[in-house]
C-alpha cells in the first residue's frame, strides 16, 4: 500500500475509533433524560447565589473541595448530621446521613463543579450546616474557627475593617444554597422520630446515646 | 543529507524550557502554602485556587507540550528526509502559543476561568489555542507529505495520532453546551485523553525516537509498536467516567470506564517492553540522556499500573480525592513525559546547535536531583493521602484532624519539591550556557 494510503487509513480508523468510545460514554448519557431533569432535586439559582457561584469559581474553590456525597455509606454519615447539630437544632440526639448526590441536583451547573481532590471536605451538603456568621468568619480566617487549617484566608473578600465585600455575602448565600433543595436534614429527623415514637413525649435529652459522628 | 535549518524547534524548546521554570516555581509556593497558609497571603492572584491554575496550564501547555512540538520539528524532518515545510509558519506558531501563555497568566491570576479542570482558560485563548494547533498541524503534515523515506516509523505515527486526538478533543470539549454531570462527564472523557490521547503518544513518539538515538540500539520491535498505536487509539477514550466512580453518573457508565482502565495494560506494557527492549546492555553504561529514558521508561510504567488499579471500586474508595492522585498524576507528567521530553532536549539541542553539551557533569546533577526530588514528592503524596483517605473511611475522625495528620507529609513534599526546582535551574543554567557558548562559536565566522 502506498503511503499516502496508508495516512489516510490512519486518519479515518482513528477518527472511527475516537466516535465509537466517545458515542457510547459522552453522546449516550447526554440523551439519557434522567441525567437532564432536576426533578424535585433541583431549582435554578437566584441572581444572588449565581454571583457567589462566579466568585466560589474565580477564587478557585473547586480544587480543595468536591460536591459531591459519593454513595458510600462512610461518606453519607461524614457528611450527615452529627449528634450535636440534631440535638443543637432538632432537639434529639441521632445521626441522620446525607443522602448521596443525584445527577438531578446538578442539572442547573454550569460549568459543573464536581471537583476532584479534597484537601477540605466535601460541601455538596454544607448548606444549612452553618450559619451565615460562621461562613464569614471562616472565609475572612479559617484558623479562627477551624484551628489548624490550611484554607486560605480570604482577606480580600472583606473591608479593611473586616466587613463583608457583596462578594463574600453572595458566597456564603451560594455555600447555604449547596446540596439543601432535598430536605434531607428534617426528612431524616421526622423519620428518625417516626421510628423511634417515645420521642414524641419524652424530653428530647434522654435520647439514645449512639456514637458521636465528628462534623 | 538534508541541512536542517530547526530554528522552530530551537525556539519553541527555549519557550518551553523557560515557561518550565516559571510554572514550577509556582507549584512551590503552592506546596509551601499547603503547610504554611499565610505565606504570601492576603494577595488574591497568589490565592491557592489562582495559583492552582496557572501551574497546571502552565506546565502543560507552557512547558510540555511546547517541548513536545519543539521535538517534533525537530524529529519529523528528520524522519521524513526534508527539511520542514515551513519555519516562518514554525515561528508564527510560537508566537501564538507564547501569546497563549501569557493571556493565560494575566487571566488565570485575575480569577478568569472557566472552572472545568484542564480546559479552564477563556473562550478567546481557547480559540487561540486552536488556531496554533492547526498552524502546527499543517507544518507537520506538509512535512510528511513531502517526505523522502517510504517507511513511515512509529514515530511519524504516533505524532500524527497526536494532532489529530488533540484537535478532536479541545474542540469537542470546548463546546460551551454542556451542563450538570454531563458537564462533568466530558470534561473528564477530555482530562482523561488530554494524558492518554495527548501527552502519551507524543510522549511515546519522542521515546521512539530517541531511545534508538541515544543508545545506538535499534528498535526492539516494530511490529509492537504498531500493537501498542492501535490499542492506544480504540482503548483510551472510554475512560473518562472513572474520574467520578461513586458520584452522581450512572452505575454502568463507572463500569464501563473501570473495564477499560484494566485494558489500557496492554499499550502501556507493550510500549515498556519495547523500551526495555531497546535499552537492554546500557544501563549501567548510559549517559544523562539515557538515564532520563530509563527512569522516564519505569515511571511510565508505574504511572499506568496505577491507574487501572485505582479504578478498581475497592481501591477507589480509599484513594479517590486524596493527595495519592496528585502523586499519580505528577508521575505521568513529570516523571514519565517530562523526563522523555528532557532526554529528547538534551539529545537534540546540541545537535541542532552543532556543539557540544555545557557540562555532562550538570545534566548528571540535573537527573539525579530530578530522579531523588520526584521520588520523596511521590512516596510522601501516597502514603500520606491512602493514610487520609482510610481516616475518611472512618466517619468517627473530624475532617480537620485528617488535614492536620497530613503536615509531616506536605513538609516532605515540600522538601522535594525544591530539590526538583532546584534541578531544573540547573537544566536551565546548562541550556543557557550551551547556547551562549554555541552563539559565541559561530559569532566570528559570521563577522
Ligand atoms: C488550600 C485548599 C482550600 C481552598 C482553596 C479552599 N478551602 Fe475551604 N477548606 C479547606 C480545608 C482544609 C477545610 C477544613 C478545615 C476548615 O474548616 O477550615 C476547609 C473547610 C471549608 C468549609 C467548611 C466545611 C465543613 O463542612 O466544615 C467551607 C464552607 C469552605 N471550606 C469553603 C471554601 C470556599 C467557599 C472556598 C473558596 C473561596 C474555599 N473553601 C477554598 C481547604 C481549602
Amino acid at each position: 500500500m502506498k503511503l499516502e494510503a496508508k495516512a489516510f487509513l490512519l486518519v479515518v480508523v482513528v477518527a472511527a475509533f475516537m466516535f465509537l468510545g466517545s458515542y457510547f460514554t459522552m453522546v449516550v448519557p447526554l440523551s439519557d433524560p434522567t441525567l437532564n431533569d432536576p426533578g424535585k432535586d433541583a431549582k435554578p439559582y437566584t441572581a444572588l447565589e449565581l454571583q457567589g457561584r462566579q466568585t466560589y469559581i474565580s477564587e478557585g474553590c473547586v480544587y480543595c473541595h468536591t460536591q459531591q456525597v459519593r454513595s458510600l455509606l462512610e461518606e453519607t454519615q461524614r457528611y450527615g448530621m452529627g449528634e450535636e447539630e440534631t440535638f443543637k437544632r432538632f432537639g434529639i440526639r441521632a445521626l441522620i446521613q446525607a443522602p448521596p448526590s443525584q445527577p438531578g441536583e446538578y442539572v442547573f451547573d454550569k460549568p459543573h463543579l464536581l471537583g476532584t481532590r479534597r484537601t477540605g471536605p466535601d460541601l455538596g451538603r454544607v448548606g444549612g450546616k452553618y450559619d451565615n456568621t460562621w461562613h464569614l468568619n471562616h472565609l475572612r480566617d479559617p484558623r479562627s474557627t477551624s484551628p489548624g487549617s490550611i484554607m486560605p484566608s480570604y482577606t480580600w473578600l472583606f473591608t479593611k475593617a473586616g466587613q463583608p465585600t457583596p462578594d463574600a455575602i453572595a458566597l456564603v448565600a451560594y455555600l447555604q444554597k449547596l446540596g439543601s433543595n432535598i430536605k434531607w436534614r428534617e426528612e431524616g429527623v421526622a423519620q428518625y422520630k417516626m421510628l423511634h415514637p417515645e420521642l414524641q413525649q419524652a424530653p428530647p435529652v434522654v435520647a439514645q446515646t449512639a456514637k458521636e459522628v465528628a462534623p | 543529507m538534508e541541512q536542517h535549518v530547526d530554528k522552530s524547534a530551537r525556539w519553541f524548546l527555549y519557550t518551553a524550557i523557560t515557561f518550565f521554570l516559571v510554572t514550577i516555581l509556582i507549584g512551590l509556593i503552592m506546596a509551601i502554602k499547603f503547610v504554611a497558609p499565610e505565606f504570601l497571603g492576603g494577595i488574591a492572584a497568589l490565592g491557592v485556587g489562582r495559583i492552582r491554575v496557572i501551574h497546571t496550564n502552565g506546565v502543560l501547555f507552557g512547558w510540555l507540550l511546547a517541548a513536545d512540538m519543539g521535538l517534533c520539528f525537530y524529529i519529523v524532518p528528520r524522519l521524513a528526509g526534508v527539511k520542514l515545510w515551513s519555519e516562518k509558519l514554525g515561528l508564527a506558531t510560537l508566537g501564538v502559543w507564547v501569546v497563549v501563555l501569557l493571556g493565560a497568566v494575566v487571566t488565570l491570576a485575575a480569577g478568569d476561568t472557566q472552572a472545568r479542570e484542564y480546559l479552564e482558560l477563556n473562550v478567546w485563548l481557547d480559540i487561540l489555542v486552536t488556531i496554533a494547533w492547526v498552524m502546527f498541524g499543517l507544518n507537520i503534515f506538509m512535512t510528511i507529505a513531502r517526505r523522502r523515506h517510504a517507511n513511515m516509523y512509529a514515530s511519524l505515527w504516533y505524532i500524527m495520532g497526536t494532532l489529530l486526538w488533540t484537535a478532536i478533543l479541545w474542540i469537542v470539549a470546548n463546546l460551551p453546551v454542556y451542563s450538570g454531570v454531563n458537564d462533568a462527564n466530558v470534561n473528564w472523557w477530555f482530562g482523561h485523553n488530554a494524558v492518554g490521547l495527548i501527552f502519551t503518544p507524543v510522549g511515546l513518539a519522542i521515546a521512539y525516537y530517541f531511545i534508538p538515538k541515544s543508545t545506538g540500539n535499534p528498535l526492539y520491535s516494530h511490529k509492537l509498536s504498531l500493537i501498542g498505536f492501535w490499542t492506544i487509539a480504540f482503548l483510551y477514550i472510554w475512560n473518562g467516567a472513572h474520574h467520578i466512580i461513586f458520584g452522581p453518573i450512572p452505575v454502568w457508565l463507572q463500569t464501563v470506564a473501570i473495564l477499560f482502565s484494566i485494558s489500557l495494560l496492554i499499550p502501556v506494557w507493550t510500549a515498556v517492553t519495547n523500551f526495555y527492549g531497546t535499552l537492554r546492555g546500557k544501563w549501567a553504561s548510559g549517559n544523562y540522556v539515557v538515564k532520563f529514558f530509563i527512569a522516564g521508561t519505569t515511571f511510565y510504567l508505574l504511572t499506568c499500573f496505577q491507574g487501572p488499579m485505582h479504578s478498581l471500586r475497592t481501591v477507589n474508595m480509599i484513594v479517590s480525592k486524596t493527595d495519592w492522585i496528585v502523586g499519580h498524576a505528577h508521575m505521568a507528567v513529570f516523571g514519565a513525559f517530562t523526563f522523555f521530553a528532557i532526554g529528547g532536549i538534551y539529545f537534540a539541542l546540541p545537535k541542532i546547535l552543532k556543539t557540544d553539551l555545557f557540562s555532562a557533569k550538570l545534566a548528571e546533577w540535573h537527573f539525579w536531583l530530578s530522579f531523588v526530588g520526584f521520588l520523596g514528592f511521590a512516596i510522601s503524596l501516597w502514603i500520606g493521602g491512602f493514610v487520609q483517605g482510610l481516616q475518611w473511611m472512618d466517619p468517627t475522625i473530624a475532617f480537620l484532624d485528617t488535614v492536620k495528620a497530613m503536615f509531616p507529609y506536605y513538609m516532605v513534599r515540600m522538601f522535594s519539591a525544591i530539590l526538583m526546582v532546584t534541578a531544573q535551574v540547573i537544566f536551565a543554567y546548562n541550556i543557557f550556557k550551551t547556547v551562549r557558548g554555541a552563539s559565541a562559536r559561530v559569532q566570528p565566522a559570521v563577522a
